[in-house]
């Protein structure tokens, strides 16, 4: 039932400005759940659109198992309807005229099923969504949530090939959100449908995708199972965008494998891990999340000294401004007692593992 | 709200004075405003009502209330020929508004939901027929198109067509009715279509319906209450209109209920009381339909959630595209240019024959002949002189009292402004002719003077236009924060002081655009004018009447332009103005 979808150097021209999609290319495989992740005008629902079919690409191609329906090089452009795809859209787009049962039916009307095999799948889809007692009911009685769910049931009961989810959860407030997303994934894991969705949130994108892609400025940067893309940002601006905010300076002295040692900018030595493409003698930056610096532990083979120039005290954690190298780093430690006064001197633990060296040139250029 | 703000807002000018006396003075305004009113709309409209039921003249015999009974009324109901000037009005209007929905939703979807090119002025040109006072373009196309003469046939029979059009004709007026009011259909659809998210349609089209199927399940539906407010409201106006019928149905003795209440009034002696009952039913009529456009206005909008702003959704239409863009100038040009070529043709050329098609650009055949005649008639000069005079004095008075009223309801605590507000837009209901024939019951027979006097129209027009003027004003004046107004009592003025020195400089760009608007509808009207008017105070939509019934279409035709210009020069002024903050505001009352 649910098909690969595959997006060969999908790009995007708008009548104006920079190309909104600039050659994005990626594989997901059938039943697999790929969330595009960046901020707002990154390009991800342009690339969703497109695959839809409600943008025409300038260049590049899609296919939906294994059939191409979008390649303008051959003038090729299968119409949405006719792509056998699922949309839910951030305004839920539920039309308010209908019931909820209208909404879910009007899929299959424009599809060859019986009238039994109609009711057996409002039946279903219904139920699938939590939302069998609320059938008879207008739409507009409804509350977001709900209306999601409705938009849900209504791009699935035809058992779509592919879903496409832009934004879906983003109208609704902050524990609803979390209730449906879990809900979410697994609806979605039950039908086994292989779904594209697109958020700037990155705990939705974790909680819901098999694999995250992080996109910026038209472009996909890196797509990877979620532990890989916090463990392994294959560059700074997608470390800097999943969280690593701290950045400290230096030049490489010596590779060793995946690792390199450094010279840092204010004095010391520094072991980090680095892309292949990183060479010796190269200026490059170290991006380091505050949450993987562990503080006080003494011994470590990667231990270094620093001092304490401020406190944040948070009540269940406490965020220290710390120097080290010269270079002010920002380090959370967790629990309720703040244990480092301010002027104090702290040895810090930093394993090479979690810290990540970039090119010099590269710009978080974030927000 | 304490106590002090509520004082403050009904009369802090008086911060000195007791609480009696400001409360006194709040209600000697509302009562004031209420005193207007009731002289400008409540009198006028019961003296209609009580004239409905009595048979009496009230030039001749004075009012006679005692001889009042409703069999009068039912008489005049059960008569044969007001029944037909009923059914043909619900057929003239509601032909016209079937013709309005469908060219006013082809366009608002032609240049809210396509790639057509040029759809600036696709979108412009749908809104022009507004701007066209009806007598005008009623005119121009009973030069295009009368049976004979018309230079539509002219042209078809010097091209050997067999083929005639006759706008004379039930025909002719549904087709000149959906013409010139498919532009209410047209804002309100456009409206409609431009806030609704796009994603609802794209919903259809990923689940798998096409084009057509997308537009009359999802689209239509949606913008229903649109549609229908649009279809009412041109309804309502067709209803009420005068000149169009005038020119088009009298010379096929086709009456609708405007023309045959005129014709009532025309005979002698004039039948004032029948007049009076079947203004009564027009009065129902439209009452009827105004508070069915309330009701779908005020019922469920389809308002849905959407995070981002719509990106506007074109749909690509390919070589199509040049058919959309085709049918819109067609309609331009239909509507704009072979009016207004006929209008300059007929103006301009010393004798209307033409006997072929190269005729038309013989030069010899053009002279100044008809606007010599016009301007040495006495009468026409005057009437230019009236029309600017009572135009000047209602958009005074009007613009005045529009603004007390409007500040009254919207601004301040005042009791009874409730009152005052249903009384205000009362006249919504109430058709021109109609109002035209309740100020002729009220004032005629009374002495004083007052009938007779250019000051009757002024009136009349102020209490017809006052929900227009009432309703531009409040937009600018909502605009004005409150708090402008609360700064400038905290620094310690008075509330005249303050709307003095705030609210008026700042909603002066919008009190100009009203009264400009309350000018251009004054100078434009006929239907009230009809039975307000004497030969001291003959204004120009009625004497541009005179010169068509009169047969003389040089001088009409040329007259026809001369007010054309005036118009637009005052339309383009107003525009100026308000820089595209009224659109439409003009064509309101038709």
């Amino acid at each position: 039932m649910s098909a690969a979808l595959d997006v060969r150097d999908l790009r995007k021209q708008f009548v104006i400005g920079r190309p909104a999609v600039d050659g994005v290319s990626f594989h997901v495989p059938a039943g697999e759940i790929v969330v595009l992740l960046g901020p707002s005008g990154c390009g991800k629902t342009t690339t969703l659109r497109c695959v839809a079919g409600l943008e025409h690409p300038t260049d590049g191609e899609i296919s939906i198992g294994g059939t191409a329906v979008s390649a303008p090089a051959r003038g090729l452009l299968v119409p949405p309807r006719h792509r056998n795809i699922g949309m839910v859209f951030q305004s839920y787009a539920v039309w308010p005229h209908m019931t909820v049962k209208q909404n879910v039916a009007f899929p299959l009307k424009h599809r060859d099923v019986s009238g039994a095999e109609t009711e057996r799948r409002i039946a279903g889809a219904l139920e699938l969504v939590g939302l069998t007692e609320y059938a008879s009911r207008p739409v507009t009685a409804l509350s977001g949530g709900q209306m999601q769910r409705v938009a849900l049931a209504r791009s699935l009961v035809y058992q779509p090939q592919l879903l496409l989810l832009d934004e879906p959860l983003s109208n609704l407030d902050a524990k609803l959100r979390l209730r449906l997303r879990d809900d979410l994934r697994r609806i979605i894991k039950q039908t086994g449908v292989t779904a594209l969705y697109v958020t700037h949130d990155q705990s939705e994108a974790v909680a819901l995708g098999d694999r995250i892609g992080v996109m910026r400025e038209g472009k996909l940067l890196q797509l990877a199972p979620a532990a890989d893309l916090y463990n392994r940002p294959a560059d700074l601006f997608v470390a800097n965008f999943t969280g690593a905010s701290n950045l400290l300076h230096g030049q490489v002295l010596e590779r060793q494998g995946e690792f390199a040692t450094l010279a840092m900018q204010g004095g010391g030595r520094f072991r980090a891990w680095a892309p292949p493409a990183i060479a010796v003698g190269e200026r490059v930056q170290v991006a380091v999340r505050p949450e993987n610096i562990q503080l006080g532990v003494n011994g470590s083979e990667h231990s270094y000294d620093a001092r304490v120039v401020a406190q944040r005290y948070h009540g269940t954690q406490t965020t220290y401004e710390l120097e080290l190298f010269g270079e002010r780093i920002e380090v959370v430690e967790l629990g309720t007692a703040a244990r480092h006064g301010v002027g104090s001197p702290v040895k810090l633990t930093l394993p090479p593992n979690l810290c990540w060296a970039y090119a010099a040139s590269e710009t978080a250029g974030q927000e | 709200m304490t106590s002090i703000t509520q004082g403050a807002a009904s009369a802090p000018s008086l911060r000195f004075a007791g609480q009696a006396q400001r409360r006194a003075l709040a209600w000697s305004w509302t009562c004031g405003l209420l005193l207007i009113l009731t002289l400008l709309v409540i009198y006028p409209v019961a003296m209609l009502l009580i004239g409905a039921i009595t048979n009496t003249n009230p030039i001749v015999e004075g009012y006679h209330f005692e001889r009042a009974s409703l069999d009068n009324f039912l008489a005049v109901l059960a008569n044969p020929n007001v029944q037909v000037a009923l059914v043909n009005s619900l057929i003239a209007c509601a032909g016209g508004t079937a013709l309005a929905v469908v060219i006013g939703l082809i366009f608002s979807w032609i240049v809210v939901r396509t790639d057509t090119p040029a759809k600036r002025l696709i979108a412009m040109s749908s809104i022009v027929p507004l701007f066209v006072p009806p007598l005008v373009g009623a005119v121009a196309w009973a030069i295009l198109g009368s049976p004979r003469t018309g230079l539509i046939n002219t042209l078809l029979a010097s091209l050997g067509i067999d083929f005639r059009i006759n706008l004379y004709s039930m025909g002719g007026l549904i087709a000149v009715f959906g013409m010139y009011y498919a532009p209410y259909v047209y804002m309100f659809t456009a409206s409609a279509l431009r806030n609704m998210d796009p994603s609802l349609e794209e919903a259809a089209e990923v689940s798998g319906a096409g084009a057509v199927r997308t537009l009359f399940t999802v689209t239509f539906p949606l913008i229903a209450p649109a549609i229908v407010s649009g279809m009412l409201l041109s309804f309502i106006v067709m209803l009420g209109i005068y000149g169009i019928p005038a020119v088009l149905g009298a010379p096929a003795n086709i009456h609708v209920l405007t023309t045959y209440i005129f014709k009532l009034t025309a005979w002698s002696p004039p039948l004032y009381s029948t007049a009076a009952a079947v203004a009564v039913i027009l009065m129902v009529v439209t009452g009827l339909l105004v508070w069915a456009q309330a009701r779908v206005l005020s019922g469920r909008s389809y308002t849905t959630v959407a995070g981002k702003a719509f990106r506007p959704r074109a749909l690509r239409l390919g070589p199509w595209r040049w058919l959309t863009l085709g049918l819109a100038l067609f309609y331009l040009v239909v509507v704009v240019v072979l009016p207004t070529l006929a209008l300059i043709v007929a103006g301009f050329r010393k004798f209307l024959f033409i006997r072929s098609l190269t005729d038309v650009f013989d030069e010899r055949a053009y002279s100044l002949v008809h606007f010599e005649r016009l301007l040495a008639n006495p009468l026409a000069l005057r009437s230019i002189v009236n029309t600017m005079e009572v135009g000047l004095w209602t958009a005074a008075i009007g613009g005045a009292l529009a603004f007390a009223i409007g500040y009254t309801i919207n601004r301040t605590q005042l009791p009874g402004r409730r009152g005052i507000d249903i009384i205000s837009t009362l006249p919504v209901a109430i058709p021109g002719l109609v109002v035209g024939v309740a100020y002729l019951w009220a004032w005629i027979g009374l002495p004083g003077g007052l009938y007779g006097s250019i000051w009757i129209l002024a009136l009349a027009f102020i209490a017809r236009f006052m929900p227009d003027t009432i309703k531009a004003l409040s937009t600018s004046l909502m605009q004005i924060h409150k708090e402008l107004e609360e700064a400038s009592w905290i620094c310690g003025r008075g509330m005249l002081g303050t709307i003095r020195s705030i609210v008026l400089p700042l909603a002066k760009p919008g009190v100009v655009a009203a009264m400009t608007l309350l000018f251009i509808l004054a100078i434009r009207e006929l239907g009230s004018s009809l039975f307000l008017y004497t030969s001291e105070t003959m204004v120009m939509a009625v004497l541009l009447l005179d010169y068509y019934e009169g047969g003389n279409v040089g001088v009409t035709a040329a007259f026809s332009l001369v007010q054309t210009v005036l118009l637009a020069v005052l339309i383009g002024f107003t525009q100026w103005l308000s820089r595209g903050a009224a659109d439409g505001g003009v064509g309101r009352a038709g």
